[in-house]
């Protein structure tokens, strides 16, 4: 199996029999989310949907999979999803088939599904490797496998030689399971997770290094630190989370 | 436009008062003025004539009457509903304070004055809008209120007359550039008014006339303030102590004094050494409006005698008689020193007297020259913000909430007959497709419409004035508040990981939420982040010039006959002398080496050494890939840099600095910074894109703040940082000095002078290229990365250490042999095989790839094992990263793509 790390996503192709796009936390409509909390601004939807397809013609997959969190506003759709959500759905299904892990902001997305799109809440394996958006716990078939989630937002702030501090930018984070979450692991196997960022520019992010405490979703609890590596948005490896946050002395 | 600045003779046989309708001259006898002011003598006849003017003079001379009179004079003989004439201040306690004084003047006229502003109750309004006063006392603020009520606006139409006091407060900052379209909006609805502005000394009233009036008629009187000021400068020593010993001397003498200091801190800190006297009170803008009432009243009662104070005491607020003015450390600006010292003397035609008591060699040469030029009459000049685009927003939304639909064309008419938007062309357009986009207008063919949100938009931005958030610092291990940053600045600049400076220490940001900032103490970040404590007041180029053409000149004696001070002074420049260090002027910079980087010692003042300092770092971060931090004063400006770059490459980048392309250089230096950032936010505050109180906190704002750029958002972000915490002129002109040779520059090591200190902002500039934080995460993964030598050539001597400490040629101390292999620590499991004679084909093959391995690091040494301890690069991978010949970080960027390239073909996941 191969990953190929798309930078312009950032999105993941997943290579194995099939080719499976992988695309997390869309949140379309978080223009009409950030108007509620005082941030006026045009929806930059059609720019988001040209870059899902500009993913799409670069890697040529066999599937789409939008990995949760399609759709922004809960617990009401908000106008603009109405609006705008059909068309996009469109867009991508004229160019590959469409699969929808449903997340914490989808309730309600069937409506815009065609049927067989919908992936069940628990996640679903695809040619051998599980996908979830991770905000619920996995579905037991998943063990022993990749695991690939979004849900977390995961990013990474990476400090120079003088100690400047750069904006935090996306990152994944691989890892094993912690001790006690290995239980339902099948012998023999071994499961890895593997935490991909959010494709919306504007969705914040929780730094790799405070991701296992955050509490964010049940797996986030289990990430192995020991044996975690932290990878930027075209597949550079910049280490372990705990050499990224050596313990600075304290 | 009519020049009377030379004062006129007073034996003239009309006097001004004799213009006047006998019932105002009735009521100035009562007031028991016996003789008109020289300003008043000058002023009233020219507003009788009903001209617009100017009215330049020293606080304390009776300007307010001399505007007012003449007004009371028409306002008695026009009755009428409405407003008639509207006299605006900067501030509420000067509302106050001028409606106290009117009062009288109407009760004795019978006509009704009101005031009207922030604090004004809701029944006081109500009565205003029913009833409205002839004459309304109020802000610039609540002036545009005004236009928002149906009713008020009725009575705006018969407006006749308008004062704005301290018009040079206002003037130079986007407060007046909104008053001055509001007046323009106020004509559109009169039949005309009379303009009068009154103003404190500066170097160019001509350009307060214009601000005041566009493109009007207008006449000037100016009052010289010169003549009535004495200024002293003493030298107070360079610890607290002593100096508050100094000031404590001064308030012995009799009569009442008045303490200027540059900051609310000071003050504090003063009044705290102070108050034991018993006779001491501290003003200043941070104490509640109680607070500074009773110390008002007090002090004009006599029950004090002292009252330390920040610039809050500087406009005319009247506090009665004040004998004595010490300003505390330098004034920074001539201005700032006439206005203040004009504080003391209260009385028509008397003396003013004040004392500087300066702190150290900066600061008294600074003191020296200003002293100097205020007694020349060398006040600086106002420059009043021209085409700022988010006055402009600002005020497109309120006419549209105005006039509910209105065409631009009619727009374009009211905005540009302010002095501010004359010729604004194209920006009108920009701004209004800006604002058509946060659907704060409607553009609807050439009309402008209102929309839903825009009167909430104006009633949160009736100010210009940056009233900020402050979010609370709030430290998780010691489980306290550390202190408050504008949340503009957080906004801009912080984020989780981030290490900022504040209360003098180092803290790491951990999260962003409900309005606050959690931190913990970082012990080990260099790095420096800026702390914005209030805007300091800058030292100009003007004064910081001349003050190093007195370090040259040495001629202390031509500034000041206090031997103390000469003395002090004198020893200073003996011991740079001394120790052969040559002394930083108006015609040399001197760039000094420190620990922390280079003290470039310039004598620019702070905005010109602001521009010097971001343009330099911009340039060395570019060229040496390190971030630079800047810490700017009026006389010199740190630059921290790491160990490699030192005085030379700065000396090198100032060389080849030209000067015509600083504006651009600054542009990129800026786009990067916290700075602009944080004034970003502020312009997009005021352009109704982020919302006063928006909860920005579950959005990445800096992508938001992306969306700014390029906009006429950022285009008003750099225009004002250019004007205002810039100095881009001075900063060219010191450039091509350095280019000609008038000025010199050499480098040395760090001198007496270079140590004085930094007063004033940080920031960090960040290299251009992200990917300096990506190698530099590299670089340091891998020299912590564990590794095994290994010699293949005797095979017995294997060592564990880390890449860091591999030697650059690593040898066997058993056989001294060079042929060794760099192993991952999972290697080690086959070393006993290859001391084995007899191998299995697996182990040959493990053999194979050790020898290969070894090989490699026969002929490049340290550089292969730096390559072979990177993640899945094997001793084929390593000797094509090799091969490249790839030195510093473009190595390093070879061994990304190594790296890469396995995670993308090899990994097993």
């Amino acid at each position: 199996m191969h990953l190929h790390f798309i930078e312009s996503g950032p999105a993941l192709l997943v290579e194995q029999d099939r080719r499976v796009l992988v695309v997390a936390d869309l949140h379309m409509g978080i223009e009409s989310g950030l108007e509620r909390h005082g941030v006026h601004i045009t929806s930059r939807s059609a720019a988001r949907t040209a870059r899902v397809v500009a993913c799409i013609e670069e890697t040529e997959p066999d599937l789409l999979l939008l990995l949760g969190d399609v759709k922004h506003n809960v617990p009401v759709t908000s106008r603009q999803e109405y609006r705008e959500l059909p068309g996009i759905l469109e867009v991508f299904r004229d160019r590959v088939p469409l699969a929808v892990a449903p997340g914490n902001h989808d309730g309600g997305i069937g409506r815009f599904l065609e049927p067989g799109e919908l992936l069940p809440p628990g996640g679903a394996v695809i040619d051998g490797v599980g996908y979830l958006h991770g905000h619920t716990r996995p579905d037991p078939g998943l063990f022993g496998r990749l695991v690939v989630l979004g849900h977390h937002h995961p990013v990474v702030s990476l400090v120079d030689a003088v100690g400047c501090a750069a904006r935090a930018r996306p990152a994944y984070l691989y890892s094993g399971l912690e001790g006690g979450c290995e239980a339902e692991t099948p012998p023999g196997s071994r499961t890895r997770l593997l935490f991909v960022p959010a494709f919306n520019e504007f969705a914040g992010g929780i730094d790799v290094g405070r991701l296992p405490e955050s509490g964010l979703g049940p797996l986030s609890r289990c990430i192995d630190k020991k044996t975690a590596e932290v990878f930027l948005a075209d597949g550079t490896y910049v280490g372990s989370p705990a050499t990224l946050y050596p313990a600075d002395g304290r | 436009m009519a020049r009377t600045s030379a004062p006129r003779p007073r034996s003239i046989p009309q006097t001004a008062g004799e213009l006047l309708s006998p019932a105002v001259r009735e009521v100035v006898r009562k007031r028991g003025f016996t003789t008109l002011s020289e300003a008043q003598e000058q002023a009233i006849p020219l507003l009788l004539q009903g001209k617009n003017l100017v009215l330049v003079a020293p606080t304390g001379t009776g300007k307010t009457e001399s505007a007012m009179l003449p007004v009371f004079d028409r306002l008695c003989a026009t009755p009428g509903p409405g407003f008639k004439a509207i006299y605006i201040t900067p501030l509420r306690s000067l509302n106050r304070d001028i409606l106290a004084r009117m009062e009288w003047w109407c009760r004795e006229l019978g006509l009704s004055a009101g005031v009207r502003h922030g604090d004004t109750p809701q029944n006081e309004r109500r009565k205003q809008a029913l009833n409205p006063p002839d004459l309304l006392i109020t802000t610039p603020e609540s002036l545009q209120a005004l236009f928002m009520g149906k009713r008020l606006r009725e009575h705006l139409k018969n407006v006749r007359y308008v004062v704005v006091d301290e018009i040079h407060e206002l003037a130079d900052s986007k407060r007046g550039a909104q008053l001055a379209v509001a007046l323009e909006r106020l004509a559109a609805y009169t039949r005309g008014f009379q303009r009068i502005g009154l103003s404190a000394t500066v170097g160019n009233p001509d350009e307060i006339g214009r601000f005041l009036c566009g493109a009007r008629a207008f006449s000037l009187v100016e009052v010289p303030v010169a003549s009535h000021l004495e200024i002293g400068v003493r030298f107070a020593g360079e610890d607290f102590a002593a100096q508050t010993r100094a000031v404590g001397e001064c308030l012995d003498a009799p009569g009442s004094t008045l303490v200027f200091v540059n900051t609310r801190v000071t003050a504090e800190a003063l009044g705290h050494e102070l108050y034991p006297r018993g006779d001491v009170e501290v003003h200043h803008g941070s104490l509640s409006r109680d607070v500074r009432v009773e110390a008002e009243e007090r002090f004009r009662n006599g029950e004090i005698r002292t009252l330390i104070a920040t610039s809050s005491m500087e406009l005319g607020i009247d506090i009665g008689h004040i004998e004595h003015v010490i300003q505390f450390g330098s004034p920074r600006q001539v201005s700032r020193l006439v206005q203040r010292v004009g504080r003391a003397g209260h009385q028509l035609d008397a003396v003013s007297r004040g004392t500087v008591l300066a702190m150290g060699f900066d600061d008294l040469l600074e003191s020296l020259v200003i002293a100097r030029r205020a007694k020349a009459n060398e006040c600086e000049r106002i420059v009043p913000p021209a085409g700022a685009a988010d006055v402009l927003a600002n005020q497109v939304a309120a006419i549209a909430v105005e006039y509910g639909e209105i065409e631009v064309s009619r727009v374009r008419e009211i905005v540009e007959r302010s002095g501010v938007f004359a010729g604004c062309g194209s920006l009108l357009d920009a701004v209004c497709r800006q604002m058509a986009e946060h659907r704060l207008i409607r553009l609807d063919g050439t009309r402008i419409v209102r929309t839903g949100r825009a009167r909430r938009y104006l009633i949160e931005n009736l100010s210009m004035i940056h009233d900020e958030r402050k979010m609370e610092i709030f430290d998780i291990v010691s489980r306290r508040t550390v202190g408050t940053l504008d949340e503009s600045f957080v906004l801009g600049w912080m984020h989780t990981g981030a290490v900022f400076i504040t209360k003098g220490q180092l803290w790491q940001v951990l999260e962003i939420e409900g309005g606050r900032i959690t931190v913990e103490p970082a012990a080990r970040a260099r790095g420096e982040v800026p702390s914005w404590e209030g805007e300091q007041i800058p030292v100009p180029f003007a004064v910081a010039r001349e003050v190093g053409a007195l370090r040259r000149t040495r001629a202390f004696s031509r500034y000041s006959d206090i031997p103390a001070a000469i003395r002090y002074a004198e020893r200073f420049i003996a011991r740079m002398d001394g120790g052969h260090y040559p002394v930083p002027s108006d015609r040399l910079i001197t760039l000094e080496e420190t620990d922390e980087g280079v003290v470039c010692n310039v004598c620019g003042g702070h905005k010109a050494n602001e521009a010097l300092a971001r343009a330099l770092s911009v340039l060395l971060s570019a060229r040496y890939g390190t971030t630079v931090g800047i810490e700017v004063g009026a006389y010199r400006f740190l630059l921290r840099l790491p160990p490699t770059v030192r005085s030379l490459e700065v000396e090198e980048t100032l060389a080849t600095l030209e000067p015509a392309h600083l504006p651009g250089v600054l542009k990129l230096a800026l786009k990067r910074t916290a700075l602009f950032k944080w004034k970003l936010v502020q312009v997009a505050k005021k352009f109704g894109a982020i919302d006063a109180d928006a909860d920005y906190e579950r959005f990445s704002i800096h992508r938001l703040i992306d969306l700014f750029d390029e906009t006429v958002i950022a285009a008003e972000a750099y225009r004002e940082l250019f004007s205002n915490s810039m100095d881009v002129d001075a900063a060219q002109e010191i450039l091509l000095a350095v280019r000609d040779g008038r000025i010199a520059v050499t480098t040395g090591r760090l001198s007496p002078l270079g140590s004085e200190g930094l007063s004033s902002s940080r920031d960090m500039i960040p290299p251009p290229l992200v990917d300096q934080a990506v190698i530099g995460t590299l670089v340091r993964r891998l020299e912590k990365e564990d590794v095994i030598l290994f010699c293949m050539h005797c095979r017995k001597w294997k060592s564990r250490t880390v890449v860091e400490r591999v030697p650059d040629r690593p040898q066997c101390p058993l056989c001294n042999a060079r042929l060794i292999a760099a192993l991952k620590p999972w290697d080690e499991q086959f070393i006993p095989a290859m001391r084995k004679k007899e191998k299995t084909e697996e182990e040959r093959a493990v053999e194979v790839r050790f020898l290969r391995n070894a090989n490699i690091v026969l002929s490049s040494g340290k550089k292969a094992v730096t390559a072979l301890a990177a993640k899945g690069v094997g001793p084929e991978a390593a000797s094509r990263v090799l091969a490249t010949l790839a030195e510093g970080d473009a190595f390093y960027r070879e061994i990304l793509k190594a790296e890469r390239n396995y995670v993308k073909t090899h990994r097993f996941w």
